[in-house]
Protein backbone atom coordinates (compact mmCIF):
# COMPACT_ATOMS: atom_id res chain seq x y z
CA UNK A 1 0.00 0.00 0.00
CA UNK A 2 1.50 3.64 -0.66
CA UNK A 3 2.74 5.23 2.23
CA UNK A 4 1.41 8.77 0.33
CA UNK A 5 -2.54 7.71 -0.51
CA UNK A 6 -5.11 7.60 1.88
CA UNK A 7 -5.94 3.62 1.89
CA UNK A 8 -9.32 5.09 1.20
CA UNK A 9 -7.93 6.38 -2.10
CA UNK A 10 -5.98 3.36 -2.37
CA UNK A 11 -8.64 0.81 -2.33
CA UNK A 12 -10.94 3.44 -4.94
CA UNK A 13 -8.09 2.82 -7.40
CA UNK A 14 -7.75 -0.65 -6.56
CA UNK A 15 -11.64 -0.85 -7.43
CA UNK A 16 -10.74 0.58 -11.62
CA UNK A 17 -11.16 -3.21 -12.82
CA UNK A 18 -13.70 -4.07 -11.07
CA UNK A 19 -15.61 -0.86 -12.12
CA UNK A 20 -14.32 -1.26 -16.29
CA UNK A 21 -15.78 -5.06 -15.26
CA UNK A 22 -19.18 -4.23 -13.99
CA UNK A 23 -20.16 -1.03 -15.85
CA UNK A 24 -21.14 -3.23 -19.00
CA UNK A 25 -22.24 -5.92 -17.29
CA UNK A 26 -24.74 -3.28 -15.04
CA UNK A 27 -25.69 -2.03 -18.33
CA UNK A 28 -27.20 -5.29 -20.15
CA UNK A 29 -28.80 -5.69 -16.48
CA UNK A 30 -30.46 -2.47 -17.22
CA UNK A 31 -30.99 -2.90 -20.85
CA UNK A 32 -32.75 -6.65 -20.08
CA UNK A 33 -34.86 -4.72 -16.72
CA UNK A 34 -36.40 -2.47 -19.36
CA UNK A 35 -36.86 -5.25 -22.16
CA UNK A 36 -38.56 -7.35 -18.94
CA UNK A 37 -41.23 -4.24 -18.39
CA UNK A 38 -39.41 -2.73 -15.59
CA UNK A 39 -38.66 0.87 -14.94
CA UNK A 40 -35.37 2.65 -14.70
CA UNK A 41 -35.79 3.37 -11.45
CA UNK A 42 -36.73 -0.09 -10.33
CA UNK A 43 -33.94 -1.69 -12.52
CA UNK A 44 -31.55 0.78 -9.89
CA UNK A 45 -33.53 -0.56 -6.97
CA UNK A 46 -32.56 -3.87 -7.85
CA UNK A 47 -28.86 -3.35 -8.32
CA UNK A 48 -29.03 -0.57 -4.95
CA UNK A 49 -30.83 -3.19 -3.06
CA UNK A 50 -29.33 -6.73 -4.07
CA UNK A 51 -26.11 -5.91 -5.69
CA UNK A 52 -24.98 -9.44 -6.67
CA UNK A 53 -25.05 -9.50 -10.37
CA UNK A 54 -26.29 -13.49 -11.78
CA UNK A 55 -29.01 -13.17 -8.86
CA UNK A 56 -30.26 -9.60 -10.68
CA UNK A 57 -30.76 -11.01 -13.99
CA UNK A 58 -32.40 -14.40 -12.12
CA UNK A 59 -34.55 -12.03 -10.31
CA UNK A 60 -36.04 -10.62 -13.72
CA UNK A 61 -36.81 -13.91 -15.14
CA UNK A 62 -38.43 -15.22 -11.83
CA UNK A 63 -40.41 -11.88 -11.68
CA UNK A 64 -41.58 -12.19 -15.00
CA UNK A 65 -42.95 -15.62 -14.94
CA UNK A 66 -44.92 -14.88 -12.51
CA UNK A 67 -43.10 -17.56 -9.49
CA UNK A 68 -44.25 -16.38 -6.11
CA UNK A 69 -43.17 -13.62 -4.40
CA UNK A 70 -40.83 -16.16 -1.34
CA UNK A 71 -39.93 -18.94 -3.67
CA UNK A 72 -38.35 -15.98 -6.00
CA UNK A 73 -36.63 -14.39 -2.38
CA UNK A 74 -35.42 -18.12 -1.53
CA UNK A 75 -33.64 -18.75 -4.58
CA UNK A 76 -31.66 -15.98 -4.99
CA UNK A 77 -30.72 -16.34 -1.35
CA UNK A 78 -29.55 -19.95 -1.89
CA UNK A 79 -27.76 -18.72 -4.95
CA UNK A 80 -25.89 -16.12 -2.95
CA UNK A 81 -25.10 -18.43 -0.08
CA UNK A 82 -21.47 -18.68 -1.32
CA UNK A 83 -20.65 -15.68 0.14
CA UNK A 84 -21.04 -16.83 3.86
CA UNK A 85 -17.48 -18.04 3.02
CA UNK A 86 -15.62 -14.65 2.07
CA UNK A 87 -15.60 -12.60 5.37
CA UNK A 88 -14.20 -15.35 7.39
CA UNK A 89 -11.27 -16.06 4.41
CA UNK A 90 -10.47 -12.41 3.99
CA UNK A 91 -10.02 -11.89 7.74
CA UNK A 92 -7.64 -14.55 8.26
CA UNK A 93 -5.33 -13.78 5.82
CA UNK A 94 -5.87 -9.84 7.40
CA UNK A 95 -4.75 -11.13 10.79
CA UNK A 96 -6.34 -11.61 14.16
CA UNK A 97 -5.68 -7.68 14.99
CA UNK A 98 -7.52 -6.59 11.59
CA UNK A 99 -10.37 -4.37 12.42
CA UNK A 100 -14.10 -4.92 11.85
CA UNK A 101 -15.48 -1.92 13.89
CA UNK A 102 -16.82 -1.15 10.49
CA UNK A 103 -17.52 -4.18 8.97
CA UNK A 104 -21.15 -3.80 9.30
CA UNK A 105 -21.17 -1.07 6.16
CA UNK A 106 -18.03 -2.46 3.65
CA UNK A 107 -18.99 -5.74 3.96
CA UNK A 108 -22.29 -5.13 1.92
CA UNK A 109 -20.04 -4.49 -1.17
CA UNK A 110 -18.05 -7.62 -0.83
CA UNK A 111 -18.89 -9.06 -4.14
CA UNK A 112 -17.11 -12.20 -6.11
CA UNK A 113 -14.42 -9.45 -7.57
CA UNK A 114 -13.98 -6.99 -4.44
CA UNK A 115 -13.32 -10.06 -2.49
CA UNK A 116 -10.82 -11.44 -5.39
CA UNK A 117 -9.16 -7.93 -5.35
CA UNK A 118 -8.96 -7.55 -1.55
CA UNK A 119 -6.83 -11.51 -1.02
CA UNK A 120 -5.15 -10.58 -4.31
CA UNK A 121 -3.69 -7.22 -2.17
CA UNK A 122 -3.57 -9.01 1.27
CA UNK A 123 -1.43 -12.46 -0.88
CA UNK A 124 0.99 -9.23 -2.13
CA UNK A 125 1.64 -8.30 1.22
CA UNK A 126 -0.57 -5.20 1.73
CA UNK A 127 -1.86 -4.39 5.16
CA UNK A 128 -5.42 -4.56 5.71
CA UNK A 129 -7.28 -1.58 6.10
CA UNK A 130 -11.48 -0.66 6.48
CA UNK A 131 -11.03 2.43 4.77
CA UNK A 132 -9.33 0.48 1.88
CA UNK A 133 -12.48 -1.94 1.66
CA UNK A 134 -14.39 1.39 1.52
CA UNK A 135 -12.82 2.30 -1.57
CA UNK A 136 -13.01 -0.84 -3.07
CA UNK A 137 -16.74 -1.64 -2.76
CA UNK A 138 -17.76 2.29 -2.88
CA UNK A 139 -15.82 1.74 -6.37
CA UNK A 140 -17.53 -0.94 -7.66
CA UNK A 141 -20.85 -0.16 -6.21
CA UNK A 142 -21.18 2.56 -7.81
CA UNK A 143 -20.06 1.33 -10.89
CA UNK A 144 -22.74 -1.20 -10.67
CA UNK A 145 -26.25 1.27 -9.69
CA UNK A 146 -24.52 3.99 -12.60
CA UNK A 147 -23.73 1.39 -15.07
CA UNK A 148 -27.67 -0.17 -14.68
CA UNK A 149 -29.00 3.35 -14.36
CA UNK A 150 -27.19 4.29 -17.96
CA UNK A 151 -28.41 0.92 -19.01
CA UNK A 152 -31.93 1.29 -18.73
CA UNK A 153 -32.09 4.81 -20.03
CA UNK A 154 -30.53 3.74 -22.82
CA UNK A 155 -32.63 1.01 -23.44
CA UNK A 156 -32.05 -1.98 -26.11
CA UNK A 157 -29.55 -1.58 -28.62
CA UNK A 158 -27.25 0.38 -27.49
CA UNK A 159 -23.89 -1.38 -27.76
CA UNK A 160 -25.76 -3.52 -30.87
CA UNK A 161 -23.57 -1.23 -33.26
CA UNK A 162 -20.39 -1.72 -31.77
CA UNK A 163 -19.89 -5.88 -31.51
CA UNK A 164 -15.95 -5.92 -30.65
CA UNK A 165 -16.32 -3.44 -28.07
CA UNK A 166 -19.31 -4.63 -26.34
CA UNK A 167 -17.63 -8.06 -26.31
CA UNK A 168 -14.14 -6.75 -25.27
CA UNK A 169 -16.40 -5.45 -21.99
CA UNK A 170 -18.04 -8.65 -21.80
CA UNK A 171 -14.45 -10.14 -21.62
CA UNK A 172 -13.09 -7.83 -18.53
CA UNK A 173 -14.25 -10.34 -15.84
CA UNK A 174 -13.30 -13.36 -16.88
CA UNK A 175 -10.09 -11.43 -17.01
CA UNK A 176 -10.02 -10.12 -13.96
CA UNK A 177 -10.91 -13.25 -12.76
CA UNK A 178 -7.97 -14.88 -14.18
CA UNK A 179 -5.48 -12.28 -13.53
CA UNK A 180 -6.63 -12.37 -9.61
CA UNK A 181 -6.16 -16.56 -10.01
CA UNK A 182 -2.40 -15.37 -10.68
CA UNK A 183 -1.62 -13.05 -8.15
CA UNK A 184 -2.71 -15.29 -5.39
CA UNK A 185 -1.14 -18.87 -7.57
CA UNK A 186 1.45 -20.69 -4.87
CA UNK A 187 2.66 -23.96 -5.52
CA UNK A 188 0.45 -24.89 -2.09
CA UNK A 189 -2.78 -23.80 -3.27
CA UNK A 190 -2.44 -25.59 -6.73
CA UNK A 191 -4.13 -28.84 -5.57
CA UNK A 192 -6.69 -26.74 -4.53
CA UNK A 193 -7.56 -24.50 -7.76
CA UNK A 194 -7.32 -27.51 -9.64
CA UNK A 195 -10.01 -29.23 -7.95
CA UNK A 196 -12.36 -26.45 -7.45
CA UNK A 197 -11.76 -25.75 -11.22
CA UNK A 198 -12.50 -29.34 -12.17
CA UNK A 199 -15.93 -29.57 -10.19
CA UNK A 200 -16.93 -26.56 -11.83
CA UNK A 201 -16.56 -27.48 -14.90
CA UNK A 202 -18.24 -31.23 -13.92
CA UNK A 203 -20.94 -29.82 -12.17
CA UNK A 204 -21.92 -27.02 -14.42
CA UNK A 205 -22.18 -29.63 -17.36
CA UNK A 206 -23.86 -31.93 -15.46
CA UNK A 207 -26.85 -29.85 -12.77
CA UNK A 208 -26.45 -25.69 -13.82
CA UNK A 209 -23.72 -22.95 -13.72
CA UNK A 210 -24.97 -21.66 -10.04
CA UNK A 211 -24.22 -25.68 -8.68
CA UNK A 212 -21.34 -25.42 -10.78
CA UNK A 213 -20.14 -22.40 -8.93
CA UNK A 214 -21.18 -23.59 -5.55
CA UNK A 215 -19.67 -27.19 -5.59
CA UNK A 216 -16.65 -26.26 -7.25
CA UNK A 217 -16.10 -23.75 -4.30
CA UNK A 218 -16.74 -26.32 -1.94
CA UNK A 219 -14.52 -28.55 -3.24
CA UNK A 220 -11.97 -26.48 -3.38
CA UNK A 221 -11.93 -25.48 0.28
CA UNK A 222 -12.28 -29.22 1.06
CA UNK A 223 -9.06 -30.13 -0.76
CA UNK A 224 -7.51 -27.95 0.91
CA UNK A 225 -8.45 -30.09 4.16
CA UNK A 226 -6.85 -32.77 2.44
CA UNK A 227 -3.43 -32.09 1.81
CA UNK A 228 -1.92 -31.83 4.91
CA UNK B 1 -42.83 1.03 -8.23
CA UNK B 2 -43.21 -2.92 -8.01
CA UNK B 3 -44.17 -3.97 -4.87
CA UNK B 4 -43.17 -7.76 -5.89
CA UNK B 5 -40.06 -6.38 -7.03
CA UNK B 6 -39.62 -4.49 -4.06
CA UNK B 7 -40.60 -7.35 -1.47
CA UNK B 8 -37.71 -9.68 -3.38
CA UNK B 9 -35.07 -7.04 -3.91
CA UNK B 10 -34.97 -6.19 -0.05
CA UNK B 11 -35.18 -10.32 1.43
CA UNK B 12 -32.28 -10.75 -1.04
CA UNK B 13 -30.59 -7.56 -0.11
CA UNK B 14 -30.88 -8.09 3.65
CA UNK B 15 -29.68 -11.99 2.92
CA UNK B 16 -26.63 -10.35 1.26
CA UNK B 17 -25.52 -8.61 3.63
CA UNK B 18 -26.06 -11.11 6.57
CA UNK B 19 -23.82 -13.49 4.65
CA UNK B 20 -21.14 -11.13 3.44
CA UNK B 21 -21.02 -8.75 7.01
CA UNK B 22 -22.36 -11.20 9.73
CA UNK B 23 -19.08 -13.74 9.32
CA UNK B 24 -17.03 -11.03 9.80
CA UNK B 25 -18.56 -9.58 12.57
CA UNK B 26 -18.74 -12.61 14.47
CA UNK B 27 -14.94 -12.96 13.30
CA UNK B 28 -15.53 -16.70 13.13
CA UNK B 29 -12.16 -16.77 11.68
CA UNK B 30 -10.94 -16.52 15.31
CA UNK B 31 -13.30 -18.81 16.29
CA UNK B 32 -11.80 -21.59 13.41
CA UNK B 33 -7.95 -20.39 14.39
CA UNK B 34 -5.63 -23.51 14.01
CA UNK B 35 -8.28 -26.06 13.55
CA UNK B 36 -9.70 -27.25 10.31
CA UNK B 37 -11.86 -24.80 9.96
CA UNK B 38 -8.54 -22.29 9.38
CA UNK B 39 -7.24 -24.76 6.78
CA UNK B 40 -10.71 -25.03 4.85
CA UNK B 41 -11.45 -20.80 4.76
CA UNK B 42 -7.27 -20.36 3.87
CA UNK B 43 -7.98 -22.96 0.52
CA UNK B 44 -11.99 -20.82 -0.14
CA UNK B 45 -10.09 -17.68 -1.63
CA UNK B 46 -7.79 -19.40 -4.26
CA UNK B 47 -10.70 -22.01 -4.65
CA UNK B 48 -13.86 -19.21 -4.82
CA UNK B 49 -11.35 -17.66 -7.41
CA UNK B 50 -10.42 -20.77 -9.92
CA UNK B 51 -14.36 -21.12 -9.79
CA UNK B 52 -15.15 -18.11 -10.73
CA UNK B 53 -12.82 -17.95 -13.34
CA UNK B 54 -14.07 -21.46 -14.39
CA UNK B 55 -17.82 -20.34 -14.79
CA UNK B 56 -16.78 -17.07 -16.64
CA UNK B 57 -14.89 -19.15 -19.27
CA UNK B 58 -16.80 -21.82 -19.76
CA UNK B 59 -19.87 -20.60 -21.79
CA UNK B 60 -16.81 -19.52 -24.01
CA UNK B 61 -15.04 -22.98 -24.92
CA UNK B 62 -17.76 -24.04 -28.08
CA UNK B 63 -16.29 -24.81 -31.35
CA UNK B 64 -17.28 -21.88 -32.51
CA UNK B 65 -13.96 -19.80 -33.78
CA UNK B 66 -15.97 -16.78 -33.39
CA UNK B 67 -16.21 -17.18 -29.87
CA UNK B 68 -13.21 -19.48 -29.02
CA UNK B 69 -10.56 -17.73 -30.62
CA UNK B 70 -11.31 -14.33 -28.84
CA UNK B 71 -11.36 -16.17 -25.15
CA UNK B 72 -8.05 -18.10 -26.39
CA UNK B 73 -6.04 -15.15 -27.09
CA UNK B 74 -7.47 -12.91 -24.33
CA UNK B 75 -6.39 -14.99 -22.36
CA UNK B 76 -3.35 -15.48 -23.20
CA UNK B 77 -2.46 -11.73 -23.19
CA UNK B 78 -3.47 -11.70 -19.13
CA UNK B 79 -1.15 -14.87 -18.74
CA UNK B 80 1.58 -13.09 -20.82
CA UNK B 81 0.73 -9.39 -19.39
CA UNK B 82 0.62 -10.77 -15.63
CA UNK B 83 4.09 -12.35 -16.61
CA UNK B 84 5.73 -9.15 -18.00
CA UNK B 85 4.42 -6.37 -14.66
CA UNK B 86 2.59 -8.64 -12.47
CA UNK B 87 -0.33 -6.23 -12.28
CA UNK B 88 -3.29 -7.37 -12.30
CA UNK B 89 -5.09 -3.88 -13.76
CA UNK B 90 -2.44 -4.29 -16.41
CA UNK B 91 -3.21 -7.98 -17.49
CA UNK B 92 -7.03 -7.54 -16.95
CA UNK B 93 -7.01 -4.40 -19.71
CA UNK B 94 -4.89 -6.44 -21.96
CA UNK B 95 -6.85 -9.38 -21.80
CA UNK B 96 -10.29 -7.58 -22.77
CA UNK B 97 -8.96 -5.25 -25.02
CA UNK B 98 -6.80 -8.50 -26.93
CA UNK B 99 -10.47 -10.27 -26.87
CA UNK B 100 -12.27 -7.20 -28.31
CA UNK B 101 -9.56 -7.00 -30.89
CA UNK B 102 -9.56 -10.35 -31.79
CA UNK B 103 -13.55 -9.97 -32.31
CA UNK B 104 -13.01 -7.12 -34.81
CA UNK B 105 -10.36 -8.70 -37.01
CA UNK B 106 -12.61 -11.82 -37.50
CA UNK B 107 -15.50 -10.19 -37.73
Amino acid sequence: MSRTRPPFLDGLIASLPIVLGYFPIAFSFGVAATRSGFTAPEAAALSLIIFAGASQFLALALLTSGAPVLVSAFTLIAMNLRHVLYGPALMREAGREAGTRHAWAWAFGLTDEVFGQALGALARGQRFSEPYMFGLGLGAYASWVSGTLAGAVAGGGALDGWPALGAGLGFMLPALFLALLLSILSRRQLPVIAVAGAVTVVATLAISATSGILLGMLAGALAGLVRR
Amino acid sequence: MNTDLLVVAVLAGVANWAFRALPILARTDRLAAGGWLERFFSATGPAAIATLFVAAILPELVPDPARLVPALTGTLAVLATFRLRRSVVLSTLAGAVIHGATVWLLG
